[in-house]
């Protein structure tokens, strides 16, 4: 962590003013500590990153009864152990920084599990107030606690909250104040690990306060001697502390006693603490019923039934994304080859400008961008679905059955996040692998990762199965994603007896319980996943559509596209493609200037097969008239995507004809492309080099391009040979119509 | 060709390599995350 203090870190107060309280919020991951903190601090919430990492952060100040507070959230963890990126995190905040107070948010529903870090964090010494979530959730199962006890037994204040009911918040902040203004009558209470672990940490004590006594003016005493104790390596080196430093002979006795792995020793010391708590706290009714998370879990996680259940989410998510999004985009497109084409080339001409800038903003610009934001509402639809399993809890299913496959490749189901990030946009994805634990994981994971369908190749998809697969555009698409996920298990289990052999670490994975996300936070993070789609149309699309352009149209005057410097690059690279059944200039070309960003292939096709100005048919039409089919048409497209919608559960009587206007690029690709090269065409883009962000990502995370380089080697060849399997073989089957 | 046009072609010829440039990369690119500060140090 870089240096920073918790009482001036972006603090807005003056410094004549008390500085404000400093609390940290920290719980497990899924007890609903962002929903909490959220409703406190509204929009006061600041979010960014802890520093050097990709690990959120959220900060709020604000005034509660007269006193300024500063809610720090700390990354969910379930222990201090030092073994992940948010563990490390969280350790560092609480030892280094130390905040006033800690609100430490337990999730009621699962109390016994979630004392194990209550226990850790009151061995701090800073006060604990313990937020008691979804406490109403654990009410309706029948749980009833004693509060009282709790509060006598930790010596932590306890206050139940429902943070999506907004309940109990302002006894929360009421007791944070009440605690912080008497800290030392409200220290946590040290609890007894039993005589032997107590008699060693004091013989360590005596140690270190004689040989290393600026030691406790930097750590927390007995954390820092617990921790000592169990032997952790990170911090031993931390404070420079040789190993024959500690004397052996106090853990000689332990050893002896209760085996080697004091670390071990210690933890079962803390579950036995939760554990007895628990049982002393909170009373179950005796019958308990069966969840309905359980229930669904019985069948969601069925080992036969989970990979066939989460491939078909996935062909819903996808069909459904096609069937809403296709009439958007539809209107997108015509809004773009019409009034917008023809009102830029009428205010073009008004102020005079060349007629070689009105074919670049025309045939350039309009078509090169135009038809990449044909494909922003599949790519927002698409986030929206996702973004929807995620918050509803599946998505951590899907990992979990995952698992198999991903031991199969030598990594465990935690290297399935940045993977499933990966179908978003591949970058994120790669920055992901920072949170798992070995460069092994890393670098595997990473390099399997551009195999997952991001959503920029998205665009070439939608386009080419509209044009030959009209019929069953969500089944290809899928067929697509499930080839790209077949693959990576492929590839994994070659790197792994090649490059990176080893066995993969175990990893407990979290299941959340079930429910249904609010709209509004399934909107504002679609907006999150999607928005970058647009930044990128507007910076890099926009700029490489301009080079496209101009390579199109030099060496200046030249007559045909086919004999530009584009066409003459893509003439070379053709022949490469031919066995793939695609090798055409035009293609070569698209695929070309695609390595910057994959939509960029449709932009490129866009402008290499635009209409020549006398080529465009469209009568002529009034501003206002314009304005108004804009609004009509883009009913229209509403109207449509809700008749899909029912089509799509099988009540096609009601859905909407088929749209037989197709717009000039798909025409011209049905007469270059057949259905199976179409297919192989996608393979290809599914599958060849990363893009040129993909590459920067790696570098970095990597401090090299030596990843990079092994993964655009094994990618060309891949997509070169799946290509060609797809479309020779697809050719003797006698598919090539 | 006038004098003119070709000066208008370098001017929009540098205008979009200075985009590509600002884009990929001095920015990095853009990835949910970007506006959060995380990548500020990529």
């Amino acid at each position: 962590m870089t240096e920073q203090t918790p009482h001036t870190a972006n603090d807005a107060v003056s410094s004549a003013a008390p500085r404000p309280l400093v609390v940290a919020v920290a719980g497990n991951p899924n007890v609903g500590k962002s929903t909490l903190i959220n409703a406190i601090a509204g929009t006061r919430l600041q979010v960014g990153n802890w520093p050097g990492v990709t690990v959120e952060k959220k900060e709020a100040l604000f005034e509660h009864n007269g006193r300024k507070i500063r809610l720090v959230d700390l990354p969910g963890t379930y222990s201090l152990s030092p073994y992940t990126q948010e563990e490390i995190i969280a350790r560092d905040y609480l030892v280094k920084l130390r905040p006033d107070l800690i609100v430490n948010v337990v999730d009621a529903t699962n109390l016994e599990r979630n004392l194990y870090l209550t226990v850790q964090l009151m061995e701090l010494g800073i006060p604990v107030v313990m937020a008691l979530n979804i406490y109403d959730e654990a009410e309706a199962k029948g749980y009833r606690f004693n509060l009282h006890g709790i509060e006598t037994m930790l010596g932590v204040g306890v206050v139940p909250t429902s943070a999506t009911r907004r309940s109990g918040l302002t006894e929360l902040l009421d007791k944070v104040l009440e605690t912080a203004a008497q800290p030392a009558d409200h220290a946590p209470r040290i609890l007894n690990y039993g005589d032997d672990v107590e008699t060693a940490v004091a013989l360590l004590g005596d140690t270190l306060r004689r040989e290393h006594p600026a030691l406790f003016a930097l750590y927390p005493e007995r954390w820092l001697l617990l921790r000592l104790m169990e032997g952790d390596e990170r911090l031993r080196q931390e404070i420079n502390l040789a190993q024959d430093a500690l004397p052996e002979e106090i853990f000689h006795h332990l050893r002896r006693g209760h085996g080697e792995d004091l670390e071990a020793l210690m933890a079962d010391a803390r579950y036995s603490q939760a554990a007895g708590l628990a049982r002393e706290v909170l009373f179950k009714k005796e019958e308990r019923r069966v969840e309905m998370t359980e229930r669904i879990d019985r069948v969601v996680l069925n080992r036969f039934l989970g990979i066939p259940i989460f491939l078909a989410a996935m062909w819903l998510v996808f069909k459904l994304t096609f069937d809403l999004s296709k009439p958007f985009g539809d209107w997108i497109n015509d809004m773009a080859g019409g009034p917008f084409k023809h009102w830029t080339t009428v205010l073009l001409g008004l102020v005079g400008a060349p007629d070689w800038t009105v074919s670049l903003a025309t045939e350039g610009v309009i078509s090169g961008v135009g038809f990449v934001l044909v494909f922003v509402p599949v790519i927002f639809m698409m986030m929206f679905f996702i973004t929807f399993l995620e918050g509803s809890g599946y998505m951590a299913r899907a990992a979990f059955v995952m698992d198999r496959a991903m031991h199969a490749m030598g990594l465990h189901g935690k290297s399935f996040i940045p993977l499933l990030l990966g179908f978003g946009c591949n970058v994120p994805g790669i920055y992901a692998t920072r949170t798992l634990e070995n460069p092994r994981d890393k670098v595997l994971t990473a390099l399997l990762i551009p195999l997952m369908s991001c959503g920029a190749r998205l665009p070439v998809y939608v386009l080419f199965v509209g044009a030959f697969f009209p019929n069953n555009p969500g089944t290809v698409i899928w067929s697509l994603y499930v080839l790209g996920i077949a693959l990576a298990i492929v590839m994994g289990v070659f790197f792994k007896r090649t490059l990176f052999r080893g066995e993969a670490p175990m990893f407990i994975m979290e299941l959340p319980p079930y429910r249904m996300p609010s709209f509004t936070s399934l909107c504002l993070h679609t907006w999150e996943k999607g928005k970058h789609f647009l930044i990128k149309a507007g910076t890099y699309i926009l700029a490489v559509s301009i080079f496209v352009w101009f390579l199109l149209n030099l060496p200046w005057g030249v007559e045909h596209k086919k004999d530009s410097y584009l066409g003459q690059a893509g003439q070379v690279m053709a022949p490469v493609l031919s066995p793939l059944g695609f090798g055409t200039w035009q293609a070569a070309s698209s695929l070309i200037t695609g390595v910057i960003a994959k939509e960029i292939v449709v932009g490129t096709m866009g402008e290499i097969y635009a209409p020549k100005k006398g080529e465009q048919k469209k009568p002529e039409a009034s501003f206002g008239e314009d304005l108004q089919e804009i609004a009509v048409s883009f009913g229209k497209a509403v109207k449509e995507s809700a008749s899909n919608v029912v089509s799509t559960f099988g009540v096609s009587s009601l859905a909407a004809d088929e749209k037989e206007d197709r717009g000039p690029l798909k025409a011209t690709i049905q007469q270059t492309f057949t259905p199976l090269s179409a297919y192989a065409f996608m393979v290809f883009v599914l599958l060849y080099m990363p893009c040129v962000v993909v590459a920067i990502a790696m570098r970095q995370e990597f401090g090299s391009w030596k990843w990079f380089g092994v993964a655009f080697a094994y990618q060309s060849a891949l997509a070169w040979g799946m290509a060609m399997i797809v479309y020779q073989g697809g050719q003797l089957l006698g598919w090539g119509v | 060709m006038g004098a003119f046009d070709i000066v208008l072609m370098i001017v929009i010829l540098a205008g979009a390599a200075w985009l590509l440039y600002r884009s990929l990369w001095k920015k990095k690119g853009h990835c949910p995350g970007c506006d959060g500060g995380g990548c500020g140090d990529k």
